[in-house]
């Protein structure tokens, strides 16, 4: 709720200042990222210690941003049923990592880890100077597999010893 | 002669590398702005033979006069050679100099090339050389100076902007030592990153202006304590440290940009 609101404050700000239509040059956001800055999708958390939660933290240090993205698997499928995400940045960031919590719902893991930061640049139409949020939210999809899966192993390895001991 | 240049440009850049390391503050930049009678004297030494460690430090030495900011270079408009590091403005003919690139925003100033500055001397210095180079002063001249102007006064602008702030001096002065701290790489040290996160949360939940100074104040202090581990890290060379210690006060300096735009 907080981040809507300071988000859309801050659209407010960026939008006077980086669309000055006097000039005739209109730099601004595509509606796209507009749209997913107005109507954020699955802002939120899960409890990141739930086994069936993966999380991905990234960060960008040149323009200090961080992305949080959560997903929510299957166990038995392998597929990824839900997805939040909290991103502190610029609205292309954030726009990103929206657009990358809509498309990894209900999709496989390993589909997932084909969605290109290319893709989501280019539905939000994001100018070569942004091009980095879209990679940001692609290492953050990324990081987010990459954190269940290792949670899963452990879980799996301490089961396995469990039921080891018990047959012993 | 052309045995000489050859030899003449390995040798120059043994020497740059040798001045890669140590000393920051020792600036020996020969070959460009040499003048005419120190070029027959170079290619006197350089005809010798792979010259040994010890006859280049000699040979270093007495091209430079063991003075770090010597160089020569001479007007475009009435030929008078200085010896200034940063030539800009020739006081002879009052005349805006063309950019060069190889003088740096350390030697615009007159300041040495380290971290820590003296904090007043930068705006007394940003204001004189713009009294000189301001493109408001030269309507009467030609275009060509004009463009010298504006590139020299935007040049000096900038120089001004980079130094006074911490992050952008810390990041230039890497810069200057061939360390790119790289814009656009990826994180993902969860330590740090939980920490920024959980900074940026409670900046976004504070609800009135004394919360927010509260965690201004812890931030700022983060900053001062990152900004010494950077100076430690760089002296040590130790360039890897420095650059997480620039990283994370981008983070910082963020935050604080953030609690300033809700106060």
């Amino acid at each position: 709720m907080m981040l809507r609101q300071a988000a859309k404050k801050a659209l407010g700000l960026t939008s006077r200042q980086s669309t000055p239509w006097s000039v005739g040059i209109s730099r601004s956001y595509h509606e796209n990222v507009i749209d997913h800055y107005d109507n954020p999708r699955n802002v939120g958390s899960f409890d990141k210690n739930d086994p069936s939660i993966g999380t991905g933290l990234v960060g960008a240090p040149a323009c200090g941003d961080v992305m949080k993205l959560q997903i929510k698997v299957d166990e038995k499928t392998g597929q990824i049923v839900d997805a939040r995400f909290k991103t502190f940045g610029c609205g292309s960031a954030i726009a990103s990592s929206s657009v990358a919590t809509e498309w990894v719902k209900g999709k496989a893991m390993e589909e997932v880890l084909t969605i290109k930061n290319t893709e989501i640049a280019k539905h939000l139409s994001l100018p070569p100077v942004k091009l980095h949020c879209s990679m940001l939210a692609e290492d953050a999809i990324k990081a987010a597999v990459k954190d269940y899966k290792e949670k899963r192993l452990k879980t799996n390895g301490a089961a396995a010893a469990a039921g080891q001991t018990a047959q012993a | 002669m052309n045995r000489a240049k050859k030899v003449v440009a390995s040798v120059s850049t043994l020497l740059t590398r040798r001045t890669f390391y140590p000393s920051p503050t020792f600036r020996c930049d020969p070959l460009p702005t040499v003048s005419a009678n120190s070029e027959s004297h170079w290619s006197h030494e350089s005809l010798q033979p792979s010259p040994s460690a010890q006859e280049l430090r000699f040979s270093r030495r007495r091209f430079c006069s063991g003075s770090s900011d010597k160089r020569i270079t001479v007007c475009w408009n009435c030929g008078f050679s200085s010896e200034k590091a940063a030539f800009l403005f020739c006081d002879s003919c009052r005349s805006i100099q063309p950019i060069d690139d190889s003088i740096d925003y350390f030697q615009i100033f007159g300041l040495e090339r380290k971290y820590e500055l003296d904090g007043g001397s930068l705006e007394g210095k940003y204001k004189d050389w713009q009294k000189k180079l301001h493109p408001d002063l030269v309507h009467n001249k030609s275009q060509k100076e004009r463009d010298y102007a504006a590139d020299q006064s935007a040049k000096v602008t900038e120089a001004y902007r980079t130094l006074t702030k911490r992050l952008s001096r810390a990041m230039y002065i890497m810069k200057l030592n061939g360390k790119h701290v790289n814009e656009e790489e990826t994180i993902t040290d969860p330590t740090l990153l939980m920490e920024i996160m959980e900074l940026r949360e409670s900046i976004a939940e504070a609800n009135d202006s004394k919360e927010l100074d509260q965690i201004r104040s812890q931030v700022q202090e983060k900053l001062k304590q990152w900004s010494d581990s950077f100076v430690e890290a760089f002296e040590s060379h130790r360039f890897d440290e420095a650059v997480k210690c620039i990283q994370r006060m981008t983070y910082y300096e963020r935050a604080c940009e953030e609690i300033v735009k809700k106060l």
